[in-house]
């Protein structure tokens, strides 16, 4: 490679050679074809006007955009996150003892044990939600077992509630966690953790002061897979909870379907995104240097 | 090293292009009858709508290879129709969809000369008021929005919506989760026309809807007998043929039309103007209409055919099927959707407001 | 290494070491986890046995729903389109989504910060939003809706998953690692090869495993791309619901599953073979 001398210290973050480019390349291409111009065709609909028929008039209004500040979109807004938010939680606190023990299994192990994890996930997503309902519903698994063991007096409901729609988020998101957080966990060095007993700290000493700081960038990068896509859900939302609250994903897709109104839909859209983006950008100046552990 | 993968993953799209890729089919309308249009069909249709069978069946007889691409909703169908993405040659959309189309000069005229068995639709379908004289569309299955009781569990009398939404019932009702449907129903408890969607009107029912929706636990177009079955909901206002499944498995659901009034949908046959095989269209509509096949389709959807003469073939039992089959007087009663245009973003932002817990 | 009750004046029992308390936590943790991962699937594996055809009560065993399986056409149809187009959109997902991320994390370029940007977005953006944007593109480009189309959108959307995945691994390399090797005299392209990939490989799995799982449980994208034949099994599965989840999906699921577990233990049993040692 013309960029490096043979044999020289090559450090990261160098000045991009032709050839790098040309490496680069196909990212580029991908991006620009198929991201950046859905993208800017999504924000001309997001400014334009549609007709009867719901076919787009590409114009310019900003009235999609001042329609979106209404108290409902925003409350709407607001449970979504609000739901996101309880799901990624959840699923980090379940999923990183999962992860720790599947990152710190024998080679052979683990490769069994994290395909074991993807397994439940290659069945359609239709399929395993409706086995969910089958053990949730009020004449269902969960409840004849509760009964005859006398735990409960009548049925429970449990399935339409909030309770169902978390459960049925960090049903189907929890190897979005789970895989990330094994990445860090399984170059662990042994030898700092045992450094760390071999000074005298606790298990749970050992884990907040070496080994959580050491997998932070696997948390990290597993909360952002979990916490975004999880707001624009819609389909298990409405599956589990049973629609009588609406998330922003559902608004969206209605505004494709049955209001006929693309444009409306597409500043849902912008803004979520823009949302999304602002954040990242924000937490992007914090760090440093792409090495702060 | 590196440049060969970023060719291979360069060049890799462009090879599927060759073996993926369907050939662009022939545009344009052959006005010759018969022979010159290639064997095929592209059918696009409402999933689980037309039984496999009965395709199977027709390909066989024609020799005509049909293949079927499926939608989950109206606006689903149109959206890719008019993005022009899918050359298809037979659609299935509601009524008010077809109106729409027909005002927009999406469909082909059907040629009556074409389809020996037309004589068997029922007169109360031959002229529909979003297609006068069925000039663009056929009607294929009918149906309409009822409510349904699980008589095990609700011992008081339903009778109407009235009835359904009280706060003993809070919290163990399944409705459609259409807004323009659940709106209808309120139209229809203040004697509005269910077409008159307008400002004013959508202000006086509000306070309806706002007693209404609280008491709803589950919202479902695609399986409202789900809940019913697993005994989540005691009732809910659910499509006919639901219902009727329902009643097939277990008479101790009961199915009733709302006393207020309920409005009937049709879904039909049209043929899209850019179809590449309009004959091959026809000749499976006339296929559908035959009596025997239209009463393979009501064995699987029990909804209300507008096939008489598959009517005529149907079991007792099936013909006695509360929510197949009401007495006629009330058909005749019935309005259909017109197409609201842009009032449906309207109707939808109420219920999602109210949804919401808005004001 | 327990300590054992110890019998004497102060019996104490003493507590298991740090590291024993950790393993069993977390080992009875994972199995936790694992039970609630596969208790829907064995239910549904379960019910693919059941005479009765709503599957929720229990009606007898029978194996009529596999007979009927094997001859819906177009069930194994769609199935076979969805492993066919999740295996070639895993490959160009993860190859584009290593590629990627090493070149970010290698060099320098000046619009980093745009691209990372620009990669988030398939992960963000709500995916009727994208597959109505990719569908008004592909009309423009007068690309026939079909597999090619299918892939390119799978593709699309599946790869930032396995970017960001490679980019938390990279985060935590040691920079050195690279430079260590070409002082033992590796080109920089055979220290790509020879450690800074193999360092990768666990991120590159796990990526390949996501990605696929995405790829294979797709409706909406799906829908509006796919062209006839390149229907996949979520959008015949969805269609279903309106009569009823047929028990012969449950079968299709169950066997995917079986099939898919014998691969792994099969894969393992040749890797040791192979190498000759016990790992």
């Amino acid at each position: 490679m013309a960029d490096s001398l043979q044999g020289g210290s090559v450090p990261p973050g160098q000045q991009a050679g032709w050839r790098s480019w040309l490496l680069l390349s196909p990212l580029l291409v991908w991006l620009g074809l198929f991201v950046l111009l859905p993208t800017l065709l999504l924000v001309l609909t997001s400014f334009s006007r549609r007709d009867d028929m719901g076919r787009v008039i590409y114009s310019f209004t900003l009235d999609n955009y001042l329609r979106c500040f209404d108290a409902t979109w925003l409350s709407i807004f607001g449970s979504s996150i609000l739901y996101a938010l309880v799901a990624t939680v959840i699923c980090v606190l379940v999923g990183y003892p999962a992860a720790y023990t599947i990152g710190r299994a024998s080679p052979k192990n683990r490769r069994i044990l994290l395909t074991l994890v993807m397994v439940p996930f290659w069945t359609s997503f239709l399929i395993r939600t409706y086995a969910w309902i089958s053990i949730l519903s009020q004449e269902g698994l969960a409840n004849s077992l509760l009964l005859s063991a006398h735990m409960i007096p009548t049925p429970i409901g449990m399935m339409y509630t909030p309770f169902a729609i978390v459960l049925g988020l960090v049903y189907n998101y929890l190897p979005f966690m789970i895989l990330p957080i094994y990445t860090s966990v399984e170059k662990l060095d042994n030898s700092l953790i045992e450094a760390a007993y071999d000074l005298g700290a606790g298990p749970l000493r050992a884990f907040s002061s070496v080994i959580i700081p050491l997998t932070r960038p696997g948390i990290a990068a597993g909360a952002l897979l979990v916490f975004v896509p999880a707001i624009a859900m819609y389909a298990i939302t409405t599956l589990m909870g049973g629609g009588s609250n609406p998330t922003i994903g559902e608004v969206i897709q209605n505004q494709f379907t049955r209001a006929r109104n693309q444009p409306f839909g597409a500043a849902l859209g912008v803004l979520l995104m823009l949302l999304f983006l602002v954040t990242f950008l924000l937490l992007g100046r914090k760090k440093s240097s792409p090495h702060a552990a | 090293m590196k440049t060969i993968r970023h060719l291979i993953l360069a060049l890799l799209p462009w090879a599927l292009v060759a073996c993926g890729s369907k050939p662009a089919s022939t545009t344009g309308n052959s006005d010759v009858p018969g022979s010159q249009e290639e064997k095929k069909l592209n059918l696009y249709c409402w999933s689980e709508y037309i039984p496999q069978s009965v395709i199977d069946d027709f390909s066989k007889e024609t020799g005509i290879k049909v293949s079927v691409e499926n939608y989950s909703s109206n606006e689903e169908m149109v959206t890719k129709l008019l993005a022009g993405g899918g050359k298809y040659d037979l659609i299935q959309p509601s009524e008010y969809t077809v109106e729409a189309l027909i005002r927009e000069n999406q469909l082909l005229p059907i040629n009556p000369a074409a389809l020996s068995n037309l004589a068997n639709i029922s007169s109360e379908f031959r002229n529909m008021p979003y297609d006068a004289g069925n000039k663009f569309s056929t009607p294929y299955m009918a149906g309409f929005v009822g409510i349904c009781v699980n008589t095990d569990k609700v011992k008081t009398p339903v009778k109407g919506f009235t009835d359904v939404f009280t706060p003993n019932h809070k919290g163990r009702i399944v409705v459609l989760d259409d807004a323009r449907e659940i709106t209808s129903w309120a139209f229809a408890t203040e004697k509005l026309g269910i077409n008159d969607v307008t400002p004013e009107n959508l202000e006086k029912v509000k306070p309806i809807l706002k007693k209404w929706l609280p008491l709803v636990k589950v919202y479902d177009s695609d399986s409202p007998k789900t809940s019913l079955k697993n005994g989540d909901v005691d009732l809910g206002v659910i499509w006919s043929g639901e219902a009727a499944l329902l009643y097939r498995d277990d008479k101790k659901f009961a199915f009733v039309l709302p006393s207020e009034g309920s409005h009937l949908f049709v879904d039909n046959l049209a043929i899209p103007k850019m179809a590449a095989h309009p004959q091959n269209a026809h000749l499976f509509i006339n296929y559908i209409l035959r009596p025997e096949v239209s009463r393979k389709i009501s064995e699987a959807f029990p909804y209300y055919n507008p096939n008489s003469a598959a009517r005529a073939l149907l079991t007792n039992e099936e013909i006695a099927n509360p929510a197949s089959y009401p007495p006629a007087q009330d058909i005749n009663r019935m309005q259909t959707f017109r197409d609201l245009g842009k009032q449906a973003a309207a109707i939808d932002e109420l219920i999602t407001q109210i949804k919401a817990g808005g004001k | 290494m327990i300590g054992a009750l110890s019998l004497g004046r102060k019996s104490l029992f003493r507590l298991p070491d740090g590291p024993t308390l950790v393993k069993w936590f977390c080992g009875s943790w994972t199995s936790l986890v694992f039970a609630f991962l596969y208790l829907p699937i064995f239910l549904l594996v379960l019910f693919s046995f059941n005479e009765s055809k709503s599957g929720f009560q229990w009606e007898g065993f029978t194996l009529q729903w596999y007979e009927a399986l094997f001859q819906n056409r177009i069930l194994l149809r769609a199935f076979t389109n969805s492993l066919l187009i999740g295996t070639l959109s895993t490959l160009l997902a993860t190859g584009l989504g290593t590629l990627g991320a090493w070149m970010l994390y290698r060099f320098r370029f000046p619009i980093h910060r745009m691209m990372e940007a620009f990669i988030f977005v398939p992960m963000i953006m709500p995916e009727i939003l994208m597959g109505v944007s990719l569908l008004v593109l592909f009309v423009n480009l007068s690309l026939p809706l079909s597999y090619l189309t299918v892939i390119i959108a799978h593709v699309t959307f599946t790869f930032p998953f396995v970017l960001v995945g490679m980019q938390a691994r990279l985060q935590g390399m040691d920079p050195s690692l690279e430079e260590a090797a070409m002082d033992l005299g590796a080109t920089p392209r055979q220290a790509f090869f020879k450690v800074i990939l193999p360092y990768l490989t666990p991120a590159i799995a796990s990526g390949a495993l996501l990605a696929f799982s995405l790829s294979l449980d797709d409706y909406i994208v799906t829908v509006f791309v796919t062209g006839a034949e390149s229907q996949t099994l979520p959008l015949k599965v969805y269609g279903m619901v309106r009569v009823g989840l047929n028990p012969q999906l449950n079968a299709l699921s169950a066997l995917g599953i079986v099939l898919t577990i014998l691969l792994v233990f099969a894969s393992e049993r040749l890797k040791q073979s192979n190498s000759g040692e016990s790992i």
